[in-house]
């Protein structure tokens, strides 16, 4: 077989690997060219803070190995509107049932499974955070849907793994985290702004975008760029032209949203440094920098119509997260990547865990959230009290940068999520499917019984026929 | 066929019987159960052993320098579902078409860890054991110089070379059905119920091999139709037939005890209905290039030019050679190893023709007036062996050259391994993530692709419609939608698949195009170019694809 072109080596040895093995070969050349100097030097002792055998040494610039973070934001679901039925997490109570009214114990809902109900959008503003919430009551939750005009009933709805089966195979097979909550009390804008400044944003009860945008709100694109720490934004369907200076209010889902769900692009800055906005790119660069090993080291990803905001379609956001973790699973980065997805706010559906309030702000309620990893423990419920400044904490310890305001300086992260002790595991391509089709394996002692009857009965034959003709012939 | 008389019905060496001598019967049989080994046995022992290591030289010869085609992996990947290997249990069911003779035999082989060559040697030891017990029947037909013949002349033809490197069922079913041939000849020399019986069990465990083999029966059936001096009992055939039933028995009641599916009743039906695969001169292109020409020339020859020695015998071989190639000729579905129990008759017929080959006994040389004079008895000889060497060592060189050729972009199915096939599944396990889906051309490079990565894949071009597929294979019925949905994860294309459907290959190509379509790995083979220079041509290429 001719080989003209050989595999190239990319696909084969994680960057980490071949980095290592040059600073290895680098320091050998070095030794061998200075033998004084190796026998001067102490001879390595292990250390109690070593990485363990086969696991690798964390990247010069990194504390962990972790090389390359992506943070994927989607939109409007509770924990437990997602993952309250599945066993081992903090789910749904026994016997809850939401008053319709608040301070009247009946009647009430059950949670029920939303089945082929299409979800609506439900009210998911200060006010009804404030409605829900009921001074710690959280007892709210139909009526404050309700009180918009909308079936309260559908806020104690929920989906389970027949309707997510993809997203409950990631939490079989890596980690899920079940006190993670969105770091607003209110709607996606200040959840947003959380997620790369670790502020509100606009303080006060107003809860929009300046007209002349977020001004000097440091963000943490800003502390990677003074690092010299690469970065990007990918945003899915991406139109430069949608900045804070031509959206409209009206146009609010997809395409006006994305000023939200980019909050760069309500920066003057980032709209106008073609360096800085450079960096703002369409999702497709995702694929490519993927496939080609070039992911920067942090990877904010915004969607666009995928973005599981109801009544959008689930399946599709599932879609789009699995093509997103698929491109990463194979590409060369995978062995020193980890992979978060949140969801923005609560979206108006119930959670029965009551948010820490640690200030004015916040925390909102519980929020789904993800880690995939090849450090990540396997099958692990992380209970670490979380929100979306934790990401930024991951960040700022990871790559060493200073944090941006208090939440994120007083967060916790999840570094317990990881396991750094074990080598990176391989990538698996997970089903959408959640129960694996059950494969029928027959059992194989009749068919080696049928055929040894079947070649004993020939050869009695034969050797009766030549015994017999030998016999006559005597 | 007409029935000579008893002096002329036989060769040089071969034994008087029954029923062309009557005689026969009065005459006490030699000792052995061979008689032909009884004399000179060293000598042939001798000659045996060369033949038989000459026949596992050419069929062990390079014998892993491609990889499984698509047969092979779907029988090596039954036989190792069977064995329970848990790398192919959920990717190879164990009952599909045929029945399971050789793959339980096969299976306990394959019980852990890769499928490697093991299923190709053992196949190439039972090429070699047809091959000797083409001597007896041989020998029991004509004597020993033409059973000797015969065997050499089957270790060093092509066709059955080509097949018995493969793990195929044919090779099996020909070993088998020879030696239901020889049964039948015992049966016709002695007359005797019991070696009618063998026959009947014989072809019974030969359809076990391949249930296509149920042919021979007919062959069976021709024979005794056109040799009325054969006794032909009722009563022994209505005992003979249930023989045959209670042996190949063993296909169903295993399938039905081991709680097997209806796939092979469905293949059957799908079978009989499909549309032709090859057109009608496929087996006249391919085949006898394959078994020889000039072997084929020395057979037929051999039929004309001792027309007046032939028998029963030559109405026995060329049943077994007729009703085959006539049923496969009709039949819709053509393979190039299907003719394979072709072969043995086929070296029985050839063999006795080069030693019967006439030689003038006595010669006017040109120039020179007068009487014709005597040709040396060792001129004859000398121009037999000149014969057999020809015919040998043509089909010596065509097996030779068939075992080391280093593969092209074009492939016939059964004709041996695919080139690149292996070596593309090997680095989709390396370089792919567990749990990708690979869509292939077509379901052939499918099941290689499955066998050597162990990864689930899917061919475009299997059928949606039930009626116009073979049963064994899944369709994926929106392949568009299957990308779409990231389903699908990479695309291989082969140029063997493209080759037989330019349609499903630019349908393929399409997807390709439309869902980011990224080479990631190519695999060639190097074909002479116009200057004569060898050249690498890409033969299968595996894209990444995305939504």
């Amino acid at each position: 077989m001719i080989r003209p072109t050989p595999v190239p080596p990319s696909a084969a040895v994680p960057r980490w690997a071949r980095r290592t093995s040059l600073v290895v070969a680098l320091a050998g050349l070095a030794l061998s060219a200075c033998p004084a100097a190796a026998l001067a030097r102490p001879a390595p002792t292990p250390s109690a803070s070593a990485p363990a055998p086969g696991a690798p040494a964390p990247s010069p610039r990194t504390t962990t190995p972790v090389e390359h973070f992506v943070f994927l934001m989607q939109e409007n679901h509770t924990f437990d509107n997602y993952f309250g039925t599945r066993p081992g997490v903090d789910g749904y109570p026994k016997d809850v049932c939401m008053p319709v009214q608040r301070g009247v114990p009946e009647p009430c809902v059950t949670p029920f499974h939303i089945g082929k109900l299409g979800a609506i959008d439900l009210d998911h503003s200060a006010e009804a955070f404030r409605v829900q919430y009921n001074g710690g009551r959280m007892d709210g939750f139909v009526e404050g849907v309700s009180k918009q005009g909308k079936d309260g009933r559908m806020a104690v709805a929920y989906y389970d793994e027949r309707d997510l089966p993809y997203y409950w195979n990631i939490a079989d097979e890596y980690v899920l985290f079940d006190r993670f909550f969105s770091s607003s009390n209110s709607g996606s804008i200040r959840n947003h702004m959380y997620r790369v400044t670790g502020g509100p944003g606009a303080a006060g009860k107003a809860e929009t975008i300046p007209a002349q945008g977020w001004g000097d709100i440091p963000t943490i694109f800003d502390r990677l760029e003074a690092a010299g720490i690469s970065w990007k934004f990918y945003v899915q369907n991406y139109d430069p032209t949608i900045t804070f200076r031509s959206r409209v209010e009206e146009e609010n889902i997809d395409r006006g949203a994305q000023v939200i769900w980019v909050p760069l692009l309500a920066y003057a800055r980032y709209v106008d440094d073609p360096r800085l906005s450079s960096k703002i790119v369409d999702l497709d660069e995702y694929y490519t920098d993927a496939a080609r090993g070039d992911l920067p080291a942090v990877s904010f990803i915004a969607p666009a119509g995928n973005s599981e905001h109801p009544p959008g379609n689930i399946g599709s956001g599932q879609n789009l997260v699995r093509a997103l973790l698929t491109q990463l699973v194979r590409s060369p980065d995978w062995s020193s990547s980890a992979f978060l997805w949140s969801y923005d706010d609560w979206g108006g559906w119930y959670d029965h865990v009551t948010p820490p309030q640690v200030d004015r702000y916040g925390y909102g309620f519980r929020v789904p959230a993800l880690l995939v990893s090849p450090y990540a423990r396997r099958g692990y419920v992380d209970s670490t009290t979380l929100d979306f400044t934790s990401a930024l904490k991951f960040i700022e310890v990871n790559w060493g940068v200073k944090p941006l305001a208090s939440r994120d300086a007083k967060a916790q992260t999840f570094l317990g999520a990881f396991d750094f002790a074990a080598p990176p595991r391989p990538g698996v391509l997970l089903s959408a499917e959640r129960v694996p089709v059950a494969v029928h394996r027959p059992d194989p002692r009749p068919v080696y019984a049928s055929y040894a009857v079947a070649v004993g009965l020939v050869a009695a034959l034969v050797a009766a026929a030549a015994l017999r003709g030998r016999r006559r012939h005597r | 066929m007409s029935q000579p008389d008893a002096v002329t019905a036989v060769v040089p060496g071969q034994r008087r019987d029954h029923p062309d001598d009557p005689a026969r019967r009065r005459i006490p049989p030699p000792a052995a159960w061979l008689p032909a080994l009884t004399r000179r046995r060293w000598a042939v022992a001798a000659a045996l052993t060369a033949i038989g290591g000459l026949a596992l030289l050419v069929r062990s010869w390079r014998i892993d320098l491609f990889g499984f085609n698509s047969d092979e992996v779907v029988y090596a990947g039954q036989a190792a579902s069977l064995a329970g290997n848990p790398g192919y249990a959920d990717l190879f069911p164990v009952f599909r078409a045929h029945p399971m003779l050789f793959q339980a035999l096969l299976s306990p082989l394959l019980r852990v860890g890769e499928v490697g060559m093991g299923g190709r040697w053992v196949v190439a030891a039972i090429g070699v054991l047809t091959v000797l017990a083409v001597y007896p029947l041989g020998a029991r037909l004509y004597g020993r110089r033409v059973g000797l013949l015969a065997a050499l002349l089957l270790a060093v033809m092509p066709y059955h070379v080509i097949v018995t490197r493969q793990i195929l069922l044919d090779g099996p079913m020909v070993l088998l059905s020879t030696l239901t041939l020889y049964c039948m000849v015992r049966y016709v020399q002695r007359q005797e119920l019991a070696w009618y019986l063998a026959t009947a069990g014989m072809l019974g465990l030969t359809m076990l091999a391949k249930e296509t083999s149920v042919v021979l029966a007919g062959s069976v059936y021709a024979f005794l139709a056109l040799t009325p001096r054969v006794r032909r009992p009722v009563r022994a055939t209505l005992l003979a037939l249930p023989v045959l039933a209670v042996v190949f028995a063993a296909h169903p009641v295993s399938q039905a005890l081991a709680g097997g599916s209806n796939s092979g009743r469905n293949y059957l039906v799908w079978q009989l209905f499909r549309r032709p695969n090859h057109p009608m001169s496929f087996y006249l292109e391919n085949v006898p290039t394959a078994m020889g020409v000039l072997l084929l020339v020395a057979a037929a020859g051999g039929l004309w030019w001792a027309r007046r020695r032939n028998g029963w015998r030559e109405t026995l071989l060329l049943s077994w050679i007729a009703v085959p190639v006539v049923f496969f000729q009709l039949w819709p579905v053509k393979g190039f190893q299907y003719l394979l129990p072709v072969a043995v008759p086929v070296v029985l017929l050839a063999a006795r023709a080069l030693v019967l080959l006439p030689v003038p006994t006595r010669l006017r040389w040109p120039g020179r007036g007068g009487p014709a004079r005597p040709v040396p008895a060792r001129a004859g000889r000398l121009v037999r062996l000149a014969a057999v060497a020809l015919v040998a060592s043509t089909l010596a060189a065509s097996s030779w050259d068939a075992v080391s050729h280093q593969g092209s972009s074009t492939f016939l199915a059964g004709s041996g391994g695919v080139p690149g096939g292996r070596e593309a599944g090997r680095w989709i396990t390396e370089h792919t993530p567990e749990g990708s889906v690979i869509l292939t051309l077509g379901p052939s490079m499918s099941n290689i692709v499955r066998f050597y990565s162990q990864r689930q894949s899917y061919g475009l071009s299997v059928s949606p419609n039930p009626l116009h597929r073979n049963p064994s294979y899944v369709p994926l019925n929106n392949p568009d939608g299957w990308l779409r949905n990231n389903n699908l994860h990479y695309v291989v294309w082969d140029s063997f698949s493209a080759r037989r459907s330019p349609f499903f290959a630019d349908r393929l190509m399409t997807l390709v195009r439309r869902y980011h379509g990224r080479v990631v790995h190519t695999e060639y083979v190097g074909a002479p170019g116009a200057s004569g220079r060898v050249t690498p041509v890409p033969v299968v290429v595996v894209y990444e694809v995305r939504p």
